[in-house]
Parts: structure tokens; C-alpha cells; sequence
């Protein structure tokens, strides 16, 4: 397969380097400086973290555009002997909702958690920590390396949710905790195998070694990572930890985890199925097998985000249906199609990020000033809480791929793409999947504009204000889901230009 | 074969068979903790084994993943030790809900009001 | 054929506390049989050819895990009963042959991984091949602080995020003296303090500096070093306060932060990033290392914010 592997390669600019470099070790230094006491620690490690951030990309951004993409040995030591970091626009891509989402979010934590006062202490740390490792992460082209990306991830995410401190926030992290504690064993194991049958760690370079070894060890090996990051990315039906950790935790923090750190594990998926596995190993079956997982997590996920009381709930069942789609691409990596498939899994990896974020904010807000998210206590909601219920709908309208927005592109070209290789059934799938969505999506609308019954509503009276960053925060992440409908010229053209390559059909 | 080797792989076998089945069968966090942590030692002693740990110095590169596991496992449960206890604070034991699926699709979160 | 026999006696051994650990009643019972395992398990790193992990499963995994065990079943004690009977994940009937399948399927993934011929040019033979390079003769060293030093910054943000975790979760503190065995002073705890702790640094400065060309390094060295810190912990030398001290941070980031920055420095006189400029920057990282995860160790054990000398 044509990867970007066998395209000359050179190591960009020194600058671009150190831009790479910044990017994870920014926050990562920052986080240390938010470990000492005091205010002026806290915030110069929040701002000097995060905010370069957006700044560095934009020149990683322009060399991958104008160059390709790009290696960086650590320590100066080639793969295999050491461990690089690689860029292609897919990593571009996911840094930069690192960056947005992150950033915003933590804008939005800002109030909830004041910086170097009382849980502000516990918060920016962790946060810190969770930005680096997941930009560590999504540069990372070494396998070893990424398992201890992973756990980095998970120890801080798990903590974030836990400082809700809610009974249910703590016995989720426990579940959670224990179940991506196996979910790590499994890609570690995968990992122990791939590397005595390759010799490398590289996640480039295994490919080279995998014609070799015997197909046994090679499909178990994969099956044990694919495994592990299905575990880890709740895909159906693996999913059982996610909802209730993703709807107990704080706002922000249940923003961040549905938008980025779920998405970890896909990325890792795409990265293990579209990089490193060569057309030598049939993978024709088990792209399929991971797209009927899609399915079942689109349909699953659907169903069940339309029974829950509880809009973070709703949102959280939401996120199980909609990495269905990422998965749901897989088996048209052989068809004529493949660009056109890729660009929608990409894009909707972007928008739903985007939107997802915005939804759990604007529900934070709206738990904050109501004190309940139950949908039955939502009535009235475009007086009470105006802004927040905007921003929701905006949301809803990317989530259920409505024009003009950017899930509505990234549903287009998923829907033109099983036209084209003729997949009738993921395009039924797709249909269906997306009349859930417009379904759950509704029922919260309509919960929100409700007014029968004045006496069983709380009274107005009892609305606790939202500082107006706040609300603006989950209102920008939301136009920005909606803005990714327009826009989108120039960065589906980048995100084709990082296409895996694709088989040659049998 | 060296039989040593072949010795070893039994061990690292059995240890991850015995751990899963531990995990999946325990009624208390903590004893899960410990299965977790059984299944992650049969990983490490397999991936020293095939490294070639019985004929020699194993292989660098495992020894170093290892020794990289070891801490990250001790990291691991450290943080799941200090979750148990507040969990324990909070309800009273120690057990962890088994029915998870019908759990997630009936529970609500009545204590964050 | 002696060495035959220890291997199987050993094997059977680990088998045994691993089952152990799994089906003992009593919950007290399977820690001291897992914390038996991992004293086994450090015999077998020996007997594999591999004493740097010998030493380390001794120590962390042994040891320090098995510290904490033990501390967190007595914090547990407070709160109520311990064998309090949950529902399973999945009844024994379903579980034996997952569990068997997944052992047959390592088995036989094992046995088939033993018969391949090696691999030309892995990254292990590549790595005793440019050893010199780094500047040490322990490859393990050099893979930690050389050719991998990334994966071993990344494992002390690990060891950094369960500190903060577990410092997230816990509840509010009462300072004051740990839970630990009643303080009936022994005459004798003092004289053998005296002894332990000062023998606690020296292992772990040898085993700091041995770690270039012999079996050790940071991570064991910074195991023994806390091990100190925890029977000072135990015999109420320290006590638990309730904020860490501005020391006790820096402590807790040194490793990292040190480690970042000397990797960012080399970067910015225009050498490649991490690339450790000799053997003094790779000792100046080890012991910011050291202290780090001695101090990280001995305050995950406490489970208190910070600590302070007992008046």
C-alpha cells in the first residue's frame, strides 16, 4: 500500500521541530508550574500552556501543507533503535482540536475551578497533564510509547472525573479505571507479540516485518490491540463505561472526554488498520467486523440516547452513536471511493468534537443555573437560559447533520461514498443513524420549549446566573461546529492530501 | 526449544489465565486490582521469555518495557487504591456494581443535585 | 538440569500464589499471596538473566506495592467490613473457559513465537550495537536514559498523574499522625531507624551510580530510598500535614521538570531533542529521578497531601 512511508521524507525546518517539541512539552511544563502553591504558578502554567498552543500549530500547519509530512528522531536515534514523533494532516488535525477544544474548555473551567485556590489546585494539573499526553499522543509513531500515552491519558482522565465527587462520579471512575486498566493490558500484550515477530516498535515500520512472521501470531497480536482500543474508545459493545463517566464528570472536563480522549483510541485504530497493516495480511474481514461494531454502536447508541431522562445523559449515549460513523468507513479503504470516505470520517472526527464540546458545556451551564439536567425540569428553557439553549440547538443541528453544518458535510460525504462503492448497507445504517440523532436531538428541543403545567416546573426564581464567559464559551465551540459547514474547501483538501493510501481491490 | 523458555511461557500462561479469570469473578475491587495486576506480570514474563531471558541476557529493548511496566503498574494502583478508599467512604463497601449494562441504562445521577 | 528443577519449582510456585491471590477467602490473605508472587516474580527476572528487573519487581512491585496494599486494607478497615460480597462481572461457569481459552491462546502464541527464527536487526541488537554511543555498558540504562529516554519522561508524568490523582480523590485531610500500627514506642525502633534509614540512602546512591555498568538505576534506587521513607511513615517519625509543603512540590516535579528541560536545552543549542549531552547530564537526570519518585512513592504510601517531622 502507498503509505506516506514509501514517499521521501525529509525532516523539516528546525523551527517546525521545536513547534512539535513545544507542543507537547508546553503543557507539560506547565503543568508542573500549576503543582506550586499559590495563584501566580497556576495561572502562568494554564496560560503559557495553552494558549502558544494555536500559535505553534499554525507553522506546523503550513510545513505539512507545503512539504508533507514529517518525521522527528528523539535523541537524534532512528526508528527502530529510538522513538520519533511523525506529523501528517491527520495529526495536524487532531492537535488542533486539542488546541480549540482544550483551550476553550478550560476557559469554561476557569470559573468552576479558579486557578491555585481549592479544587482549582487538584483541576489544572491534571488538565495539563491530559493536554500534553494527548498531543504526545497524536504524534507519537512508536507503539511502546503510545501505551504509555494511553495510560497517561487514562490516569488523568479518570482523576478529572472523579473530582465531581458525586457517589456516581466515583464509582464511574472505578469502573472506568478498571476497565482501561485491562483495555491497556490487552495493546500491551499486542504490542509484547508484534514486537517479537517484527524486531520494531515503529508503527511505520512493523508493516516491513509483518509479511514475515506467521499470520497466527500477526492476527492475534492485532486482535489484542484492537481489542484493547475498543476498550478504551467505548465502542460497542464496550461501551458500558463510558455514559455514566462521561455524564458525572464536571462539563468540561465531560467536554473534553467525549470530543478528544474517546478519540484516542480511534485514532490509534486508524493509525494500526490504515498505516501499519500491509496489504499482505487480509484485513478485508476485519475492517468489516470493525464497521459492524460502527453499526451496532450508531443504531445502539441512538436507541438509547432516545430513552434517557437526563440530558447529559442523552448527550453521552449520543457520543456511543456517533463514533459509530469513524468506524463505519473502514471496510471502503479497497473502493474507488476511499478518498471521498476518508474526508467524511476525518470530517466528522472534527465536527463532532466540536459539537459534542459545545453540547456538554451548554448542558454544564445549564445544570449550574436550573440545578437539574432532568429533561422534564428543562421547560421554558429559551427564557431561563437563552444563550445555553442556543447554543445546544446549534450543536444539535451539526449532530444530526442538518445544513449548513459541519456534520451535515461530514454525513454528505460519508452517504456519497457508500453510493459510490455500493455498500447499501452502510448507507442504510448511515440513514438510520441519523434519524436517531434527529430524533434524541428533538426530544431535548421540545423538552426545552415546553410550558404545560407551570406548577410542576420549578419556579423561575430559583435560576442561579452563569457568568457570561461561560456561556459564551459553549456558544463559540457551538458556531464553530456549525462554521465547519462553510470553510470546509481547504481543509478537505488537506485532510485528502494525508489519505492513506489504499489496497489494491483482490 | 529450550526448555526453560518453554517453562517460563507455561508460567506467563497460566498467570494471565488465572488473573483474567480472577477479574472476571472477583467480588471486590481490590482483589480485582490484584488480578489486573497477576494478568500484567504474565505479560512482562512472556515478553522476557521470548525476548530470550532463558538462554541469556534477554533483549534490552523488553527488559526496558518492563521495567517501565513495573512502574507504571505501581502508578496505576496507587491511584486505584486511593479511589477505593474514597468510593468506600462514600458507600459504605467495597464491592463494584457487577450488572454494569443495566446499571448504566437505569441509573440516574440522583446524588449530583 | 539443577537449573531445570529451581525453573519448575519456581514456575509452580508463582502458579500457586497467583491462584492463591485469586481464591483465598479472605481478602487480607490474597494480598500477602500476591505480595509472595511478586518476591517470586523477582526470582524468576533472576533467573531469566534480567537482575535489573530482579531488583526492580523486588522493590516496586514487592515492596512498594505491597506497602501500600497492606495500608490502604487497614485505611479500609475504618470504613467498614472488607469482604463484603459484590456481585460478580460474570458467573464462574462463563468465566472458566474465557479464562482457560485466553491461557491455551497464550500458550500456544508463546510456543509458536519460541520457534521463530530471530528477527535480523531488531532494535535490541542494534541497541548493544551503538551501546557506546550513549556511554554506558548496562543496556538497559541505555536504553531508559538513551535511545528510549522519551518513554521514561513520559512514565514519571505517569508516576507524576497518580500523585495528582490520588491526591484528587482524597477526601479532606486531617493532619496528624498516620494510620499505621499503634504507637507504642519500642526502645529498640529508634536504634534499628538509625540503622534502616541511613542503609535505605546508601543502597539507593549505589544503586544510582551502579546503574551505568551494573544492574540498577533510578527507579530501584528511588523504590529503596522510599522504602526509608515509609518506615519513617510507619513508625511515626513523619506525620501526615495537610498541605504540601513548596519543597515537597518541587520534589514531586523534579524528575520531569529536570528531565524536560535539560532535553529542551540540548534542543535549543541546536543538538536533537532529549539527546542527553554525556554520562554527568544522564546522572544529573537520574537523580532529579531518584528524588522525584522516592518522595512521589513515599507520599502515594501516606495518602496524605504532604508530610512534616513529628514533633
Amino acid at each position: 500500500m502507498a503509505t506516506p512511508l514509501q514517499t521521501p521524507l525529509q525532516t523539516h525546518s528546525t523551527m517546525t521541530s521545536e513547534a512539535l517539541v513545544a507542543v507537547i512539552f508546553l503543557p507539560l511544563l506547565g503543568a508542573c508550574a500549576a503543582v506550586m502553591p499559590g495563584r501566580f504558578p497556576a495561572r502562568l502554567g494554564i496560560v503559557a500552556g495553552l494558549l502558544p498552543l494555536p500559535g505553534l500549530l499554525v507553522a506546523v500547519t503550513l510545513a505539512v501543507w507545503h512539504d508533507g509530512p514529517a518525521w522527528l528522531e528523539l535523541g537524534g536515534w532512528a526508528a527502530p533503535l529510538g522513538i520519533r514523533l511523525f506529523v501528517d494532516p491527520l495529526a495536524v488535525l487532531m492537535l488542533w482540536m486539542v488546541a480549540i477544544i482544550g483551550g476553550i474548555a478550560a476557559a469554561h473551567a476557569w470559573f468552576d475551578f479558579p486557578p491555585g485556590t481549592g479544587t482549582g489546585q487538584k483541576f489544572w494539573p491534571l488538565w495539563l497533564l491530559l493536554i500534553s499526553a494527548m498531543n504526545a499522543l497524536f504524534l507519537s509513531a512508536d507503539l511502546f510509547n503510545l501505551y504509555v500515552c494511553l495510560e497517561l491519558v487514562t490516569l488523568t482522565a479518570i482523576p478529572l472525573i472523579a473530582l465531581a465527587g458525586s457517589k456516581t462520579a466515583i464509582r464511574a471512575s472505578m469502573r472506568y479505571l478498571l476497565l482501561a486498566l485491562l483495555a491497556s493490558l490487552l495493546y500491551l500484550l499486542g504490542v509484547a507479540l508484534l514486537y517479537n515477530a517484527t524486531g520494531t516498535l515503529d508503527l511505520y515500520l512493523v508493516s516491513d516485518g509483518l509479511g514475515a512472521a506467521p499470520p497466527m501470531v500477526v492476527t492475534t497480536a492485532l486482535a489484542l490491540i484492537s481489542l484493547g482500543l475498543l476498550l478504551k474508545g467505548a465502542v460497542f459493545p464496550l461501551h458500558i463505561w463510558l455514559p455514566q463517566a462521561h455524564a458525572s464528570a464536571p462539563g468540561p472536563v465531560s467536554a473534553v472526554l467525549s470530543a478528544l480522549v474517546v478519540k484516542t483510541a480511534i485514532y490509534l485504530l486508524y493509525r494500526l488498520w490504515l498505516w501499519s497493516v500491509p496489504a499482505t495480511v487480509a484485513a478485508e474481514g476485519a475492517l468489516t467486523l470493525l464497521a459492524v461494531l460502527g453499526a451496532g454502536a450508531l443504531l445502539y447508541g441512538g436507541v438509547l440516547a432516545l430513552l434517557q431522562e437526563r440530558l447529559k445523559l442523552v448527550i453521552a449515549y449520543s457520543t456511543v452513536a456517533q463514533l459509530g460513523y469513524l468506524l463505519l468507513i473502514l471496510p471502503m479503504a479497497s473502493s474507488s471511493a476511499w478518498p471521498i470516505a476518508w474526508q467524511g470520517g476525518t470530517y466528522q472526527l472534527l465536527s463532532h468534537g466540536l459539537a459534542k464540546a459545545a453540547m456538554f458545556l451548554a448542558a454544564a451551564n445549564i445544570l449550574h443555573g436550573l440545578g437539574s439536567d432532568r429533561l422534564s425540569d428543562l421547560q421554558r428553557l429559551d427564557q431561563r437560559q437563552p444563550l445555553s439553549l442556543f447554543a445546544l440547538a446549534m450543536a444539535g443541528v451539526s449532530i444530526m447533520g442538518l445544513p449548513p453544518s459541519g456534520g451535515f458535510l461530514a454525513k454528505w460525504l460519508l452517504l456519497e461514498a457508500t453510493w459510490r462503492s455500493g455498500q447499501w448497507w452502510l448507507l442504510a445504517v448511515l440513514v438510520a443513524g441519523s434519524l436517531l440523532a434527529a430524533a434524541y436531538v428533538f426530544r431535548i428541543l421540545a423538552a426545552t420549549l415546553r410550558r404545560d403545567d407551570p406548577t410542576e416546573a420549578r419556579p423561575a426564581a430559583e435560576t442561579r446566573s452563569i457568568p457570561a464567559a461561560q456561556t459564551a464559551c459553549a456558544l463559540l465551540l457551538a458556531l464553530l461546529a456549525l462554521a465547519a459547514g462553510f470553510a470546509a474547501a481547504p481543509l478537505l483538501e488537506f485532510i485528502e492530501a494525508g489519505t492513506p493510501g489504499t489496497w489494491s481491490s483482490p | 526449544m529450550n526448555p526453560t523458555a518453554v517453562i517460563y511461557v507455561l508460567t506467563a500462561a497460566a498467570i494471565f489465565g488465572i488473573g483474567l479469570y480472577g477479574l472476571l469473578v472477583s467480588r471486590q475491587i481490590l482483589r480485582q486490582l490484584l488480578t489486573i495486576n497477576l494478568m500484567g506480570g504474565g505479560i512482562f514474563l512472556l515478553l522476557i521469555t521470548l525476548g530470550g531471558g532463558a538462554e541469556g541476557p534477554p533483549d534490552p529493548v523488553p527488559q526496558a518495557m518492563v521495567l517501565t511496566g513495573i512502574v507504571i503498574a505501581v502508578s496505576a494502583t496507587a491511584f486505584a487504591l486511593a479511589l477505593l478508599l474514597r468510593w468506600q467512604e462514600l458507600s459504605g463497601s467495597s464491592e463494584v456494581d457487577g450488572d454494569a449494562v443495566t446499571d448504566a441504562v437505569t441509573d440516574a445521577l440522583d446524588d449530583d443535585e | 538440569m539443577i537449573g531445570l528443577a529451581i525453573d519448575s519449582v519456581l514456575a509452580l510456585g508463582i502458579v500457586w500464589m497467583a491462584l492463591q491471590t485469586v481464591r483465598s477467602d479472605s481478602l487480607f490473605q490474597a494480598m500477602l499471596m500476591f505480595i509472595v508472587f511478586g518476591l517470586l516474580m523477582s526470582l524468576a527476572w533472576a533467573r531469566l538473566h534480567a537482575p535489573d528487573l530482579a531488583l526492580a519487581e523486588a522493590a516496586i512491585g514487592a515492596g512498594i506495592t505491597g506497602a501500600l496494599l497492606l495500608v490502604t486494607w487497614r485505611r479500609l478497615q475504618v470504613h467498614g467490613p472488607d469482604d463484603s460480597n459484590g456481585p460478580r462481572l460474570m458467573t464462574r461457569w462463563l468465566a472458566l473457559p474465557i479464562a482457560c481459552a485466553s491461557a491455551l491462546l497464550v500458550i500456544i502464541i508463546g510456543w509458536t513465537a519460541l520457534q521463530l527464527p530471530a528477527v535480523p536487526g531488531t532494535a535490541g541488537e542494534l541497541t548493544l550495537q551503538r551501546l557506546e554511543d550513549i556511554g554506558v555498558s548496562n543496556p538497559v540504562t541505555g536504553v531508559l536514559l538513551g535511545f528510549r529516554a522519551y518513554d521514561t519522561l513520559m512514565e514519571m508524568a505517569v508516576l507524576l498523574a497518580a500523585w495528582l490523582g490520588a491526591r484528587a480523590v482524597a477526601t479532606e485531610f486531617r493532619p496528624g499522625v498516620l494510620p499505621g500500627p499503634a504507637h507504642a514506642e519500642v526502645p529498640l525502633v529508634g536504634a534499628l531507624l538509625s540503622l534502616v534509614v541511613p542503609i535505605s540512602i546508601l543502597v539507593a546512591v549505589y544503586l544510582l551510580q551502579a546503574g551505568g555498568s551494573a544492574p540498577g538505576g533510578a527507579f530501584q534506587g528511588g523504590a529503596v530510598l522510599a522504602a526509608g521513607g515509609v518506615l519513617l511513615c510507619l513508625t511515626g517519625r513523619l506525620e501526615a500535614a495537610a498541605q504540601a509543603s513548596a519543597l515537597e512540590r518541587v520534589g514531586v516535579i523534579l524528575g520531569l521538570a529536570v528531565f524536560s528541560l535539560t532535553g529542551l536545552i540540548v534542543m535549543a543549542t541546536g543538538g536533537p531533542m532529549l539527546a542527553l549531552p554525556g554520562v554527568w547530564a544522564i546522572y544529573l537526570v537520574e537523580t532529579a529521578l531518584l528524588l522525584s519518585i522516592a518522595l512521589t512513592l513515599v507520599l502515594l504510601f501516606a495518602a496524605a497531601p504532604g508530610l512534616r517531622r513529628a514533633p
